[in-house]
């Protein structure tokens, strides 16, 4: 039985229904130097691109001597996303698109053309290539790889720099658009935000259920605290609930009746927020698997403004599968040695998932009265600021738990309440409703101290 | 005076602790502690293209360590005798010589190392293949590519093909014309490089090319795993030649071809002992049926 969708042989080997007749790609010239004319056009073509604009003529003849002319046919790829990269292509002419697929999504984040760059990524960010990149039209691009860049340049790092900053800049742009359009900010589903402390004990889950409840003051009855913090989900004891169900329970119940049983394993604070326990017993965490994980979310977003998920200590499968449904994770680490080197690796791995760093928040929750690392060595180790710390409270928290309330609703002046709120304001800030794209202006420099040593 | 044996413990002795005061300069230089670097390359039991590789290991070519070497190899006038000993009368240094320019990425000795593709003796062909291997870039892949229309398909130059080959270099060499007795050899590094955006050349390839063109072409497809591929790969079940009907069970295994198992249940009854023995393979890979590596190897 032969697939339907796909074309039969004897179509595919006489060329009938294939996108483009062969040749797809073609050099000019074929081998040997460029003639006289096309050197000018080439250089023509260099001088158009920005970031060498500050090339002398010498440099830009070198390089305009070593590029390849192709000519690719419309609809080709020329490049993949996730293979490596060693070449930058220069638009001649045509137009080309750039395209991330993020299952089950494919967002068009930008439509490039003549004189434009593309392909720069994968070396100067040493990274696997962002976007596909195929050809809209048929269009002639110049490439030039990155031995014959670097051996005419030598020396000249400002090209380099320049180019390192198109690359970084254009990442940012490509991974906030396709979290945008992969997720619907823009149709006013629910923000999801994954909160992920790398070593247990640095109080993930207790920054998880306060942001929940400053969240909640704000937006009473649309924020869901999910409570995915393997093999035992305390979340729900810690604000005073007693769950009867949970999201392990409804992997069984049928496609038909799985939006009204998940709504209804809901528990509802009295404070505001709710709060959806992921299993009751350590051995049901097996039955949360990525697919069911992603039905849910995927029902959870259109009901409320904001899903807090507390993603626990290990990375599994399924906490893979939330971060790519999140559009924005909180690294909750303690200031200590093995916390924060723990952190440095999460930051690590986040990043080479994809995550752009501005959707990334650093908490820093200081567990004792005089933390052994400081806040500044955390940030050298971290590689990156420190967004939010919070104090120490005191017994607080504990005594909270014991009386199962949320501090950031009936202790609104606690260490852990402030910097819960201040979480809670980073997080409206990027992704209010007020600014739909997302873009607010000096978020840059959005770096809070609720310690009480500012 | 020292036995022989004692002085043999002793030479290596000196030599461990002159790799180890290399490595430690290097170390530093890539490091950017350090800015000079002097020693001597003919030194005996001193491999310094291995220390290189072994001070940048896990780096990308092109990482800021391997700019730093390359920047005081080049002040220290190291590479410029690197360059005068590709010519050198003497294997041993030429081959040394390779080593370090392929270690450190010296593009601008591309042209030396290309001459030495057509040496006397093999072992430097294979170290002036690797060193091209290393540097990359279009330069080495020409070089590579008339390597092998000189002198055959040899794997070493296949495997470094891939390595050196820039994106979209092999694409469009399998779309010219006059590169065509290279074809195969090009569409075996494509699928070496899992290249997807060399699918619609191999396919094209596939349906026009030399039988060596379309087997080389079919394994292409099966290694990029190119699923679009699948109807043409099951086309070339019924090719007349033998190496290519044999590619197209091994790619339609890698391809996941479940649906054409009617096909490969035909192929078992083919002319040929190497396809039906293949095609008995394929079927019970498909089936989920253990088939230890071995019995998978090309030919």
């Amino acid at each position: 039985m032969r697939p339907e969708n796909q074309l039969g042989p004897r179509e595919v080997l006489s060329g009938t229904g294939r996108r483009s007749p062969a040749p797809t790609f073609r050099q000019h010239p074929e081998n040997g130097r460029p003639a006289y004319h096309d050197m000018v056009d080439r250089v023509a073509v260099l001088e158009r691109a920005a970031v060498l604009f500050s090339l002398p003529e010498g440099v830009l003849r070198a390089l305009a001597r070593r590029m390849r002319r192709v000519t690719v046919a419309s609809g080709e790829m020329i490049v993949c996303q996730g293979d490596p990269g060693d070449t930058i292509f220069f638009i001649e002419e045509g137009r080309v698109r750039v395209v991330i697929e993020q299952p089950p999504s494919v967002v068009t984040v930008a439509v490039l053309t003549t004189g434009d760059i593309f392909g720069e990524g994968p070396w100067l960010l040493k990274r696997p290539q962002q976007a596909s990149v195929y050809a809209q039209q048929d269009c002639t691009v110049l490439a030039i790889d990155r031995q014959s860049m670097q051996t005419v340049l030598g020396r000249d790092r400002t090209v380099f720099e320049n180019l390192t900053r198109v690359a970084e800049h254009r990442f940012r742009t490509f991974a906030d658009t396709t979290v945008q359009a992969a997720w619907g900010t823009l149709f006013k589903e629910a923000t999801v935000v994954g909160v992920y402390s790398p070593k247990g004990g640095s109080g993930g889950t207790c920054i998880s259920l306060n942001v929940v409840g400053s969240l909640a003051r704000r937006y009473p009855g649309q924020v869901l605290l999910l409570d995915l913090d393997f093999p035992y989900t305390h979340a729900a004891l810690l604000a005073g609930l007693v769950p009867t169900t949970c999201l392990a329970r409804l992997a069984q119940v049928p496609s038909e009746a799985f939006e009204e049983a998940l709504l209804s394993a809901i528990l509802y604070h009295s404070g505001g927020p709710m709060i959806l326990a992921g299993s009751l017993r350590p051995e049901e965490a097996e039955e949360v698997t990525p697919e069911l994980v992603t039905r849910a979310i995927g029902i959870l977003r259109k009901t409320f403004r904001y899903i807090i998920i507390d993603l626990g200590v290990t990375i599994s499968d399924t906490t893979l599968a939330l971060l790519d449904l999140t559009q924005h994770i909180v690294l909750v680490a303690a200031p200590e040695l093995s916390a924060v080197k723990s952190a440095a690796d999460a930051i690590d791995i986040l990043l080479r998932l994809g995550t752009p760093q501005d959707r990334l928040s650093v908490v820093l929750n200081n567990r004792t009265m005089k933390p052994a690392v400081t806040r500044s060595a955390v940030e050298r180790m971290l590689n990156r600021r420190v967004d939010i710390e919070v104090a120490f409270d005191y017994s607080r928290p504990d005594q909270a738990a014991v009386n199962g309330e949320i501090l950031s609703i009936t202790n609104p002046r606690s260490e852990i309440a402030r910097g819960a709120e201040a979480l809670a304001a980073l997080l409206d800030t990027h992704h209010g409703r007020e600014h739909p794209t997302g873009h607010v202006a000096g978020r840059s420099d959005m770096t809070t101290d609720v310690s009480g040593r500012a | 005076m020292p036995s022989a044996a004692t002085a043999g413990v002793i030479e290596r002795t000196r030599a461990a602790v002159r790799r180890s005061v290399v490595r430690g300069r290097l170390q530093a230089v890539a490091a950017g502690k350090s800015e000079v670097l002097a020693f001597d390359l003919d030194g005996e039991a001193l491999d310094v293209a291995a220390l290189v590789k072994d001070v940048t290991a896990g780096q990308r070519p092109g990482s800021l360590a391997h700019q730093r070497l390359a920047e005081t190899f080049q002040r220290s006038g190291i590479t410029d005798t690197v360059i005068d000993q590709l010519a050198a009368p003497e294997a041993n240094r030429r081959i040394r010589s390779a080593q370090l320019a392929g270690a450190l990425g010296m593009e601008q000795a591309v042209s030396w190392i290309s001459a030495l593709l057509s040496a006397k003796e093999p072992a430097v062909r294979d170290a002036a293949a690797r060193a091209l291997g290393s540097i990359g870039g279009s330069r080495s892949a020409e070089a590579l590519l008339r390597a092998i229309r000189r002198d055959g398909a040899r794997r070493t130059l296949l495997v470094e093909l891939a390595h050196a080959a820039p994106d979209l270099f092999l694409e469009t060499c399998l779309c010219t014309p006059r590169r065509i007795g290279v074809h195969a050899a090009l569409a075996i590094a494509a699928g070496l490089r899992r290249r997807r955006a060399a699918v619609t050349p191999l396919l094209g390839l596939l349906a026009s090319g030399s039988r060596r063109e379309r087997a080389a072409s079919c394994r292409a497809l099966g290694w990029i795993k190119a699923d679009i591929a699948l109807p043409a790969v099951a086309a070339a079940l019924a090719d007349t030649d033998w190496r290519v009907r044999m590619s197209a069970i091994k790619a339609l295994v890698r391809l996941g071809g479940d649906a054409y198992m009617q096909e490969l249940e035909s192929l078992r009854g083919d002319p040929n002992t190497q396809v039906r023995k293949t095609a008995r393979f394929a079927i019970r890979r498909l089936l989920n049926a253990t088939a230890s590596p071995w019995e998978w190897a090309w030919r």
